[in-house]
């Protein structure tokens, strides 16, 4: 006890001189922790189906693995945010998540049979949910309600970074190597992922081993009911549910046009697609950042959702695969003002209540019902009324996303 | 790592990762034995000795190579894509294969079906042993193959000459 309550002090001090050594190394850390898990994501992503094509599966059978992928990480939302809620130590979480991520490759790799397969899917689906709001709150410790937004733009920037790095780093690797290899890729840097959280393991929430003391921990927890019905919250989480049932769908729909109209160079164009909007992620998210503290949090996430009608419009008008492929940029815009407004808003709502993660987990629930839905209905729409009709339905979606934000969405900037 | 008690994951992950292990060393194991017969038992508890196949024939690795996952290569050595299905008519004789053409990491990936005679098979390569006579373009022009689709059409063989081919064909 009396090791914990020094580990705290330290944390504590850590914290009021941001910018601080400890402060700056922690800082560090979290900056290339995001990094890798971008990284380490990349290969879990509609890649499995390439791999498990590979391996001899059918394609029933994938739809299946992928469907227990999904449904695993729906089902772990709100479980994963109130067990991360529960753990003190949020980089031990991060922790065991980056180890689920290991096995996960590992089991695809080594042991593509259904068991490891669905295991790896399970495995992987419930450590995303655990990890996610881990780094939410490792940041929320580092920087403070007050500079969280600046803080979530950094995480955004090397995310963006991971991911372009990470697809770039894999696609070459599954092309001259082989789908298995992406696997072994994938694992070898979840080890090295796990180096950036040598500096966070100290990282404690600031008066939680006070409360611990006591079997009082409980006091300072709201209840479920009343931070999951907040209005703010829930108007975000459903105007980012409505973003991503028009979003979710865009890349493949583009992406498989762009494979029918290339010629010898769509791999690459698709390449470029995926990479690109990365790239615009990792340019723009810190002032998106700190744009969220100086106007708003509402404005930052009107301007993210604007750019998906916008880029609904084009997409219909302009078929032609290298200007989709510069379309597909303003994705990055989008993505990243999604990705850092998701935690701020969460926390200006939540981070007090002892639920934060919870809430994150609520959020991200939404978020993944739109993801699940969008490709069914954009595909439904793809094969009764063509492709630009399609592309125009995604963007009326997102014009209602983008309206809602801006009439009902309360403002939840700290004064 | 100075990483400190992690209250209640921990347990829980070290009991999923013992779980995976152990589950990974039994099915190790019981893959190596031939099929349990457990199954058959079970109908007919009384037959312990169940009969054979009445008689085996080689199927040896030069002659013939399993398709399902393949990659196709294009006549110059270009890497087209998998074979992701074969398609057979009423006497089971294959009709089409269906191929995964181009994508990257997943994303951009298109299923088309092509006519099995477009498809040869060297099958003293393992690695490239499917090779479609069918050039991108044409490729590219064929409609998607969709396995849900109530009537599904695929790449003919050529007609008359190779002008002709990249039409839909009978």
């Amino acid at each position: 006890m009396l090791a914990n309550e020094r580990v705290a002090s330290v944390a504590g001090r850590a914290q009021c001189g941001f910018g601080g050594v400890t402060a700056t190394s922690a800082g560090r850390g979290l900056d290339w922790f995001n990094f890798f898990v971008a990284n380490i994501q990349t290969g879990f992503g509609p890649f499995v189906a390439v791999y498990l094509t590979t391996q001899g599966w059918t394609q029933t059978r994938i739809g299946l693995a992928l469907s227990v992928g999904t449904l695993s990480a729906m089902a772990s939302q709100l479980p994963a945010g109130a067990l991360v809620d529960a753990i003190r130590s949020k980089a031990a979480v991060a922790f065991f998540s980056i180890l689920a991520f290991t096995a996960s490759a590992l089991f695809l790799a080594w042991r593509p049979t259904p068991l490891f397969v669905y295991l790896a899917e399970i495995l992987h689906g419930f450590s995303s949910c655990t990890l996610g709001p881990a780094i939410a709150t490792m940041s929320l410790i580092i920087a403070g309600r007050h500079a969280l937004g600046l803080r979530l733009g950094r995480n955004a920037r090397f995310a963006a970074i991971g991911n372009g790095v990470g697809a770039a780093l894999m696609g070459t690797c599954g092309y001259y190597f082989s789908s298995r290899s992406v696997f072994f890729l994938t694992a070898a840097l979840t080890i090295v992922g796990l180096v950036p959280l040598l500096p966070l393991a100290r990282l404690y929430e600031p008066g939680q081993s006070a409360a611990r003391q006591g079997a009082a921990a409980d006091r300072h927890r709201e209840r479920v009911t009343s931070v999951l019905t907040n209005r703010a919250l829930l108007t975000f989480a459903i105007c980012a549910m409505l973003f991503t049932l028009g979003n979710a769908a865009m890349l493949p729909l583009a992406g498989g046009l762009v494979a029918k109209r290339a010629e010898s160079e769509a791999t690459l164009l698709i390449a470029a697609g995926i990479v690109l909007p990365q790239l615009v992620a990792a340019a723009l998210s810190p002032s998106l950042g700190h744009l969220a503290e100086v106007r708003g949090r509402r404005f930052v996430l009107f301007l993210g959702f604007c750019t998906l009608p916008i880029r609904g419009v084009l997409f219909a008008a302009f078929p032609d695969p290298g200007m989709m492929v510069l379309i597909q940029s303003l994705d990055g815009v989008a993505g990243a003002s999604l990705g850092i407004i998701g935690p701020l808003v969460t926390s200006d709502v939540a981070a007090n209540s002892g639920r934060y993660n919870l809430a994150l987990g609520f959020v991200g629930l939404l978020i993944g019902v739109g993801a699940t839905l969008s490709t069914g209905i954009a595909g439904w729409i793809v094969d009764r009324l063509g492709n630009p009709v399609a592309f125009l339905s995604l963007a009326g979606i997102g014009v209602t996303a983008a309206a809602l934000v801006w009439a009902t969405m309360p403002e939840t900037r700290p004064r | 790592m100075s990483i400190r008690s992690p209250d209640r994951i921990c347990p829980i992950i070290i009991a999923a990762v013992l779980l995976g292990i152990s589950s990974l060393l039994d099915s190790g194991l019981a893959q190596d034995p031939s099929p349990k017969p457990s199954a058959d038992a079970a109908s007919s508890p009384a037959n312990i000795n169940i009969p054979g196949p009445t008689h085996l024939e080689p199927l040896p690795a030069g002659e013939s190579v399993g398709v399902l996952g393949k990659k196709v290569f294009a006549p110059n050595g270009e890497d087209l894509g998998l074979i992701t299905d074969v398609i057979v008519d009423r006497a089971g004789q294959p009709r089409a294969a269906v191929i995964d053409f181009g994508g990257f990491l997943g994303v951009g990936s298109r299923k088309v079906a092509v006519d099995w005679s477009l498809v040869s098979f060297d099958t003293e390569k393992r690695d490239r042993a499917a090779v479609l006579t069918l050039s991108r373009r044409e490729i590219q022009a064929a409609p998607e193959y969709r396995a849900d689709a109530a009537e599904a059409e695929m790449v003919g063989p050529p007609l008359v000459g190779p002008s002709s081919a990249g039409d839909v064909g009978k």
